[in-house]
């Protein structure tokens, strides 16, 4: 029975991981209806923002993730508008997107490799490692915080886009761009807050993937599950995302620990595919729309 | 119109003339190619790999170059980043035999890099010396020896069956859990013979678990070990991934002693595993402190101002066979120097090399013991595995 609690523990964890990572996808989805693949280096920036705001600035812990939530949130508005603005000036096809994205997402990674190097870097140690024991589980600083964090950051967002005026436009521009913008809301303007939001949680799930983990230029790859996640929740809606994200987690640790290791990607993936034949747009998708 | 084809043939003969006097002055250069991983996780081994071979050239041209059938010859490095794919691997090797030119190729470290190259070095008739690649299919296929391959390293069998023994013998372990990378040849390798000699010797596996290179969290794997509570855990992967599970292993109030193989050796792996690691085992191919390494440390840290990595250390007695075995050939051609290299005798700074001939390994080579005591390798013992 620990283990098994202890195991929901892991799967939480890890799902928290892949969910502040997922909402970004979704996010941007909602609005421009593409998976924006440069998404992951945005990601990985913001962990390295993080790592030198510690340790070359010496900035405390705050201020440190202050700097690489801004600084990704800043990096995402550049992406929109070198890669992303030309095509849709010119209403190029969503395939295009696509295509541009992962070009972005290629470039990210190499201008990391050419400027900082391949190597792995490891966080300076912040929090003790050693877990507070609860009930026999050992449950770690950082996931504590981590849980946390990413909950009242994703409670905030969902908050923002329900109360706020652009929360409002952001909403009318993810029903119908077009017919928003006909309205006279400045949709330009809305899909540069919705990338620097998207890119804001970058840099947090950057930081915190950096912190639990390491820093390097593949740390991109990672969010492939996450944008599987995103998807299997229902790409466009955030409580999806979330939700998606923790189920992927928890589906992942037990069949890591219960079945079989060997087979766990495997397993977890065939129960996503399973969910999905029966409900294409995911769990809380808006709509059984093309979701590429 | 046969004027002009006189003309053009007079011009290539003054050229090619004109060719030969110019190679007359100075001395003939020997081009060795490498390739190893200079992006990615393994970046690390790769630079330190190039970095030596370049300053063991540069010592040997310093000195006017190598003999070679009774002339002077320079080394020349042509080096390749792979990556650390073996797709990769297959196209910078086609590159270095069919453009390049080169005469023997050194590296890859890796295993899973090293394998699908023989093809093209036998086409190519080139000899390659693999650096820490240890998977036993890098010279050996289907129980035939590969013409063209050899290596310098002793081989996963080897490393495994050493860990299991010492695990066994030395630290009284008699139940040991095994965490190890599904995808990556290596690491099964390791597996595999760890596994077998284990449970030969009388000890049992109660864990088998297994992750896939590229992921960071190991915590479903490991509260299974935890639940089979092992003696040992045995980790026969690479540095970053020791790092990161030894980490996760602690922080599930794990205490267990982990041992793993020569993928370990890294200074990353000390100041990212910090405490994590503290008391680990693991076979290494050398003694770092062994005073027949010394010289070669100090060489390495003068001139590029960092500690060199295990890697360096093997690529070094590469370099010496391909040497040896060119002095030998006296001649300056593939064939000649894979021949040669069949019948190497020599003490590396890694220690003796003798090439089996019917598997182009160097046997009998012994495994060193290190501890991890205060962030630093600590040597136990010089362990064979029997």
């Amino acid at each position: 029975m620990t283990q098994f609690l202890q195991q929901l523990v892991n799967g939480l964890s890890i799902g928290s991981v892949y969910a502040l990572m997922a909402v970004g996808y979704s996010l941007v989805y909602s609005i421009m209806n593409f998976s924006n693949f440069a998404h992951g280096g945005v990601i990985m920036f913001g962990a390295y923002f993080g790592f030198f705001g510690l340790t070359l600035l010496k900035l405390p812990f705050a201020a440190a993730f202050a700097l690489a939530s801004c600084g990704t949130a800043l990096l995402a508005v550049l992406i929109e508008r070198v890669a992303y603005k030309p095509l849709r000036d010119r209403r190029a096809p969503f395939l295009y997107f696509i295509i541009s994205a992962m070009g972005a997402s290629i470039l990210l990674e190499n201008i990391v490799i050419a400027t900082i190097g391949p190597t792995f870097r490891t966080y300076p140690e912040i929090l003790a490692r050693e877990p507070i024991n609860l009930w026999g589980l050992s449950i770690g600083r950082l996931d504590l915080i981590m849980f946390f964090v990413s909950a009242v950051c994703l409670t905030g967002l969902i908050l923002f886009i329900e109360k706020t005026r652009i929360g409002k436009a952001i909403q009318a521009a993810a029903y119908n761009m077009k017919a928003c913008a006909l309205m006279g809301v400045n949709t330009d303007r809305v899909v540069l807050i919705v990338f620097a939001l998207g890119g804001f949680l970058a840099g947090i799930a950057g930081v915190f993937f950096g912190m639990k983990y390491t820093v390097y230029p593949q740390i991109g790859n990672i969010t492939t599950k996450s944008f599987i996640a995103a998807v299997f929740g229902g790409l466009g809606s955030l409580p999806g995302a979330v939700l998606g994200s923790v189920i992927l987690g928890i589906i992942e640790t037990l069949v890591a620990g219960y079945l079989s290791s060997q087979f766990r990607d495997l397993i977890a993936f065939v129960i996503l595919i399973g969910v999905l034949i029966f409900r294409p747009s995911g769990i809380m998708g808006k709509s059984a729309e093309d979701k590429a | 119109m046969r004027t002009r084809a006189l003309l053009c043939s007079l011009l290539i003969v003054a050229l090619a003339l004109a060719g030969c006097a110019g190679g007359g002055q100075k001395a003939d250069v020997i081009k060795v190619g490498w390739f190893g991983a200079l992006t990615g996780d393994q970046a690390v081994w790769g630079e330190n790999e190039l970095n030596t071979v370049k300053m063991l050239f540069e010592e040997y041209n310093a000195k006017g170059g190598i003999d070679v059938g009774g002339k002077k010859y320079k080394l020349e490095v042509i080096g390749y980043d792979n990556k650390g794919d073996a797709q990769e691997a297959v196209n910078v090797t086609k590159r270095l035999t069919g453009q390049d030119k080169v005469v023997a190729i050194l590296g890859p470290n890796a295993s899973g890099n090293a394998i699908p190259i023989a093809p093209i070095l036998e086409a190519a008739k080139v000899p390659d010396i693999a650096t820490v690649a240890t998977n036993p299919k890098v010279t050996v296929l289907d129980g035939k020896v590969k013409p063209y391959n050899f290596r310098v390293c002793f081989i996963d069998p080897y490393q495994g069956a050493v860990a299991a023994g010492y695990a066994y013998d030395r630290l009284g372990a008699k139940k040991a859990a095994i965490l190890y990378d599904v995808s990556d040849d290596y690491s099964q390798g390791l597996r595999e013979f760890f596994k077998a000699s284990f449970i030969k010797m009388g000890g049992t596996i109660v864990a088998d678990e297994s992750f896939t290179s590229g992921d960071v969290d190991f915590r479903p794997q490991l509260a299974k070990i935890k639940a089979s509570n092992p003696d040992i855990i045995f980790m026969p992967y690479f540095f970053k991934e020791v790092a990161l599970s030894a980490n996760q292993a602690r922080e599930l109030g794990m205490n267990q002693v982990m041992m793993g193989g020569d993928g370990w050796p890294s200074d990353q792996l000390i100041s990212m595993g910090g405490k994590a690691v503290e008391g680990s085992y693991f076979v290494n191919h050398l003694d770092y402190a062994d005073p027949a390494v010394a010289d070669y440390k100090g060489r390495y840290k003068a001139k590029y101002g960092k500690e060199t990595e295990l890697n360096g250390f093997l690529v070094h007695d590469a370099v010496l066979m391909l040497v040896d075995a060119l002095q030998r050939a006296g001649k300056v051609d593939g064939e000649s120097v894979a021949k040669a290299l069949v019948t190497t005798n020599i003490q590396g700074i890694t220690g003796k090399i003798a090439i089996g001939a019917d598997t182009h390994n160097p046997e009998g080579k012994d495994a060193a013991i290190l501890k991890i005591v205060n962030g630093q390798y600590v040597f136990q013992e010089k362990y064979a595995a029997r």
